[in-house]
């Protein structure tokens, strides 16, 4: 079937990727968690029997696709396709071998034709509560930041782990919500699978072998193709930024183009060791970025999949912030991972200038808030975010208030004014945060808030970049660093803080870097 | 002949023609379409107006039905940015909402994406000293003299319409109310639209954007309507016009003048609202209308006799046709996908060797390549010229030729890149083409929560009947119905469509502390208000329904599930029942109830409707069996022998027809593919039913 013309090939293929975005589509649509909902937070994707990611949703970040991507294959190796029986559905959250967090539940659902297994339907997505320390970088180690589930039946045979089931509903805050959203998952892939089965009647398949050759063969094909058009060498990027607590992570990559084979290789021989905090990135998160950096340059219509990941390298020292050890804690390990694209880009600034983004606030900030109402009734606000500027373009500037390399949505002001004693002053641009150049770096904002309340409530900010700002490209200025202030007063910490009635909260997230010199 | 009366009259202006139908009281119509002029939009609709008046032999006071009115106006208004100098007016502290949107990137993979330049540029934004909180405290009132001191500022600008989206103003508009009462005074001349009137609903951002789209549109529209009105009085029409709207509704031209941006989309809104007559018509409970055109499909779902109703979409989408690039309009409008694929869309072969269609548009300047006017890329319609489903020498009955060689032509080239001969890469465009718009309907379904395998469809616009069966088989339907006047449906739509206003009214609270003292008042008035509405449109008090909706989501979702349920419901406050109705809805749409969770009441919703229109169907010729006009060869499949070509119009009732066949009208081809038989109904729509 690796002959298939392009108009056959086209039309399954894009069935193929009709029925996970079919998944992602259901999912998406009764999932409790907020980020999931608003955010968009969520990936799925259609494994073969050998594990190998073949298609995925045009939904989601880029840090959940490539690493459910990536996950496929200890899935299948833990539980071969020819053990498993209708009506079995897979689980895990292993940091490791997923996502790279606790919050990230990974539901694989083999689909079957007959007896036999033909593939898989995957989901990832961010869970409302995972148990221990809760949103942010606190903890001390892996352990701390919650409950882990390890490759486990979820469902056998039709029938759910009892077990299982009981320990995560034990171990969580909001177990409705997480049931609710493992039920989604669960329903979510057997959408998917349905859905396969009619096309394989369509078409008279058995399986989807051939097909899956088929594609991932023409995807692996294109990319090496759009690699060999690059100018081979071994470009250097380099990336430093601020986490919370005030410590300076260096990330560092060598991004090497082999235009015979047409492969790259991203080597982060370099970078920060592990943090004490939990802002510590598994290599499958690492390289999950690190492909997305490269994807959006070559050619942001290569359909991402395990054929066209193949010819991508990414290898980091393991200890480094970039390939963390167990038990290194992870919780905010996006705090490091949306800046794992920016020293890509910058050495592939030196191939491909017209395709990159300068750098840019990076990591969104993320808040969560305790505390009680005025009547003295507790509430815990589900986490939410800011962003700040995008770093320019080449040819257009970057956008304000919007963040890359996610672009998760922001909670309106009104949605939480109404769902807990919040009272926000402000939410404005920051002028004059971009980055002067030929093409100007993206605003970021300035969010004040306090809480209408009479006891101390707790604050829970994963900020970044308060000290250095984003750099700018060819000349562009550095967008301004952001600022975090409590009455006034400027504050950098990890941790969760107590705060008293009538305290007021300034954020100022960055600005994006500029582009070229001002003309 | 001046003795006649009892007719009706539609006029639906789109982007490129102007669509006249006008109806005797014996459903025999006569339709007409002449070019639109954008330049001055009411010459076009009355250059319609005539050449039907013409032609029916009446004079306008014969028109003592209806007159219902659809416009592109708004949109065109939008997109094109002709609206004048517009401001607006925020809490201070939350000036830039307008640019900082929802903070989201549509597109995570594309670097490149933009976003449409809001239609308030940042010098036109102030802020005012106020405040209003969550749960409806005014905690700093309005300083009136600030407000003045703005509304001199603003006509010193130049500035004639203003918006005003104050932080909670879904929950209390005191404030601004007081705000616009203060500017008015300063400056009585200046247009106001308030969020708490425009779009009463929580989240700051999409409630600016609509209320921005409202008053940068009113100083142009109100003056429209009241023209057209004073026009169609002076020619001695008796009645006032009705206008439509995006939700498949008609009000006065008092309502939508105030409301404009309710009118958006009012043309594809009533072709959804003639697919619901036929759905009644012929008794189906469940239809997917789609409507093909030059640049785009739409699809849209009926369900229990009625188009389903969404609470946001988007307007001049800047980015690709991107979902998320353009601005969020929340108004009660027809839910309806629309995807870049039409008889315009060009076909190519991306860097992966793939065959793919759209959403470039060849639109139709230069159009596809047989319009022979410059088009070198291969369209979908070029396929179908390729392919013989398109006579080149009867499109729109022979007024236009086409040049099929040059369409084989283009063909060969793209075929000879993927490998094949120039009748299968034709073949390919087809195929991919009815895929791209069976995906995207199946998509609309599931996101909908409905099973899409084997709902009926309703086929028109130039391209939907041509490409019907073959989407309703990848969609597993078995019956396609291809309506009568096909051409002019939208202005035919307007005809069946109902007087009907929709409210909302935001009130986020837990059902169970539910304040129902404050939801009665929320619902009265918007009864009142949907009232008011009806009796512009004459609508008799008695003539009214009003039908309470609520959207209601588990606490900690955040997407809401609208569920309808009894006004005695809330008269009586009855939590429970409230309840039940939220999770029987959601049940059926997910699959689960969630017991242990609580549930909370986001945004009260009141459709406000007279009674649905009598609409008499058109004759249709009974009598003898219409004979093949001629035979010829179609590629639709490989080596399919010649088949049959029929004249629509030359049909009779009762006629059975078995694919493979075509049937011509003027505007658009039915293509009847093998394993399929049309036959034709009393009420003149061709039905074709899939062999069992």
């Amino acid at each position: 079937m690796t002959s298939l013309d392009g108009i056959t090939l086209e039309i399954l293929w894009s069935n193929l990727i009709a029925t996970v975005t079919e998944q992602a589509r259901a999912l998406q649509r009764i999932a409790f968690s907020p980020i999931v909902r608003e955010a968009g937070d969520l990936a799925t994707a259609l494994f073969d029997r050998q594990g190998r990611m073949v298609a995925q949703a045009v939904t989601g970040t880029p840090g959940h696709i490539n690493s459910l991507g990536m996950a496929g294959q200890h899935f299948v190796k833990a539980f071969p396709p020819d053990t498993l029986v209708p009506g079995d559905v897979l689980i895990t959250n292993d940091p490791w071998l997923s996502a790279g967090h606790f919050f990230d539940i990974t539901v694989m659902t083999p689909v079957f034709r007959g007896d036999r297994c033909i593939g898989f339907f995957g989901s990832t997505i961010h869970h409302t509560d995972i148990g221990g320390y809760g949103v942010g970088a606190g903890a001390r180690d892996v352990h701390e930041e919650g409950l882990w589930i390890p490759l486990a039946k979820l469902y056998e045979a039709g029938r759910p782990n009892a077990l299982l089931h009981d320990i995560i509903r034990r171990n969580v805050r909001t177990p409705e919500h997480v049931a609710g959203d493992l039920a989604a998952q669960v329903a979510a892939g057997r959408v998917g699978a349905e859905r396969l089965n009619a096309l394989c009647d369509r078409h008279g398949f058995d399986d989807i072998e051939a097909l899956s050759e088929a594609v991932l063969e023409r995807s692996e094909q294109a990319t090496r193709e759009s690699i060999r058009a690059l100018r081979p060498g071994t470009f250097h990027g380099e990336s430093v930024f601020d986490v919370p607590g005030g410590q300076k992570i260096t990330l560092r990559c060598a991004v090497t183009v082999d235009a015979t084979l047409g492969e790259l290789t991203i080597d982060f021989a370099g970078s920060s060791p592990e943090a004490p905090i939990g802002i510590n990135v598994v290599l499958n998160y690492t390289a999950a970025y690190a492909n997305f950096a490269v994807r959006a340059c070559l050619d942001p219509d290569l359909p991402n999949n395990f054929g066209s990941l193949k010819p991508v390298k990414v290898i980091a020292p393991e200890g480094s912030i970039v390939n963390c050890r167990y038990p290194a804690p992870v919780n905010a390990r996006h705090v490091v991972g949306m800046y794992v694209p920016f020293p890509v880009l910058k050495a592939l600034h030196q191939v491909m200038p017209d395709r990159v983004v300068a750098e840019g606030s990076g990591a969104v900030w993320t808040i969560q808030i305790q505390g009680r109402d005025e009547q003295g009734r507790p509430f815990t606000s589900s986490m939410f975010n800011y962003s700040g500027g995008m770093g320019a373009r080449r040819d257009k500037p970057g956008l304000d208030a919007t963040c890359y390399p996610t672009g998760v949505a922001a909670v309106p002001v009104e949605v939480l004014e109404a769902a807990m004693p919040i009272e926000f002053t402000r939410k404005e641009l920051r002028p004059g945060s971009g980055g002067e150049g030929r093409q100007r770096g993206g605003d970021g904002q300035v969010i004040g808030y306090r809480m209408r309340t009479r006891d101390p409530w707790l604050l829970n900010v994963v900020a970044s970049r308060t000290e250095l700002g984003p750099e700018g490209l060819e000349g562009g200025a550095p967008g301004r660093a952001g600022r975090f202030l409590v009455n006034g007063t400027p504050v950098n910490e990890a941790r969760k803080m107590l705060m008293q009635p009538g305290d007021e909260v300034l954020m100022e997230t960055p600005g994006g870097g500029g582009y070229g010199p001002v003309g | 002949m001046q003795a006649q009366a009892g007719y009706a009259l539609a006029v639906d202006i789109g982007g490129t023609f102007t669509d006249v139908v006008l109806r005797g009281r014996d459903g025999r119509a006569v339709t007409d379409k002449t070019l639109t002029t954008h330049r001055n939009l009411l010459e076009g609709f009355f250059r319609a107006v005539d050449l039907a008046l013409d032609r029916a032999g009446i004079a306008p006071r014969a028109v003592d039905d209806v007159t219902v009115h659809a416009t592109t106006l708004v949109t065109n208004a939008v997109i094109e940015r002709r609206g004048p100098p517009t401001a607006l007016v925020t809490t201070r502290g939350f000036r830039d909402v307008l640019r900082i949107r929802n903070e989201h990137r549509y597109d995570m993979f594309d670097p490149q994406i933009e976003y449409p330049d809001p239609l308030v540029p940042p010098e036109l934004t102030f802020a005012l000293d106020e405040r209003v909180l969550a749960d409806g405290r005014v905690t700093k009132p309005v300083d009136a003299d600030e407000a003045a001191a703005l509304a001199r500022e603003l006509a010193a600008r130049g500035v004639q319409a203003a918006a005003l989206c104050l932080l909670n103003a879904y929950r209390n508009g005191a404030n601004e109310r007081a705000a616009r009462d203060a500017m008015l005074k300063a400056v009585p001349a200046l247009h106001i639209a308030l969020s708490c009137d425009v779009s009463p609903q929580i989240r700051e951002y999409p409630r600016a954007s609509t209320t921005v789209m409202n008053a940068y549109t009113q100083p142009l529209v109100a003056p429209y309507l009241e023209a057209l009105a004073a026009e169609l009085a002076r020619r001695g029409f008796p009645n006032r016009p009705l206008i439509m709207l995006s939700n498949g509704g008609v009000v006065g031209t008092q309502v939508a003048g105030a409301f404009p941006v309710r009118m958006i989309e009012s043309g594809p809104a009533a072709g959804a609202l003639a697919a619901t007559h036929f759905a009644e018509l012929l008794g189906l409970d469940r239809l997917l209308s789609f409507d093909m055109g030059g640049t785009t499909a739409k699809a849209c779902l009926i369900l229990d006799r009625k188009p389903l109703v969404a609470g946001e979409f988007e307007v001049d989408r800047r980015y690709r046709f991107k979902p998320g690039s353009g601005f969020p309009i929340t108004i009660p409008s027809v839910d309806m996908i629309e995807i870049g694929a039409g008889g315009g869309s060009i076909a190519r072969l991306d860097n992966l060797g793939l065959l793919k269609v759209g959403p470039r548009s060849a639109g139709s300047e230069p159009g596809p390549v047989c319009y022979g006017r410059g088009g070198t890329e291969p369209t979908v319609t070029d396929a179908d010229v390729v392919l013989g489903l398109l006579d080149a020498d009867r499109f729109l009955g022979g007024d236009m030729k086409l040049d099929r060689a040059a369409a084989e032509a283009a063909f060969a080239l793209l075929g000879a890149k993927l490998g094949v001969d120039a009748s299968a890469a034709a073949r390919g465009v087809f195929e991919v083409v009815c895929e791209n718009m069976a995906g995207a309907a199946r998509a609309h379904a599931t996101d909908r929560g409905l099973d899409w395998r084997g709902l009926p469809m309703l086929a028109f616009g130039g391209a939907g009947p041509v490409h019907a069966c073959r989407v309703a088989e990848l969609l597993d339907c078995r019956q396609v119905v291809f309506p009568p006047m096909a051409s002019v449906l939208s202005a035919f739509g307007t005809l069946v469509s109902p007087v009907r206003l929709d409210l909302v009214r935001s009130a986020l609270a837990p059902l169970g502390t539910m304040d129902w003292t404050e939801a009665r008042r929320l619902i009265g008035g918007m009864a009142e208000e949907g009232r008011g509405a009806l009796a512009e449109a004459g609508v008799p008090a008695a003539g009214a329904t009003l039908t309470l909706a609520v959207d209601c989501r588990y606490r900690g979702q955040q997407n809401e599930v609208t569920t309808e349920i009894p006004l005695s419901v809330a008269e009586a406050g009855d939590a429970v029942a409230l309840r039940a109705a939220f999770e029987t809805a959601y049940e059926a749409l997910y699959g689960i109830r969630l017991p242990d969770v609580e549930v909370e009441v986001v945004t009260w919703r009141l459709a406000a409707r007279g009674p649905l229109p009598a609409a008499p169907p058109p004759p249709v010729p009974g009598g003898a069996q219409a004979a093949p006009r001629a035979h010829r060869r179609v590629g639709v499949e490989p080596a399919l022998p010649e088949v049959p070509v029929y004249d629509r119009v030359a049909l009779a009732v009762g006629q059975r027809i078995a694919g493979p066949a075509i049937i011509e009208e003027r505007e658009t081809t039915l293509v009847i593919l093998r394993g399929w038989s049309a036959a034709v109904h009393r009420t003149g729509a061709v039905i074709a039913e899939r062999d069992a």
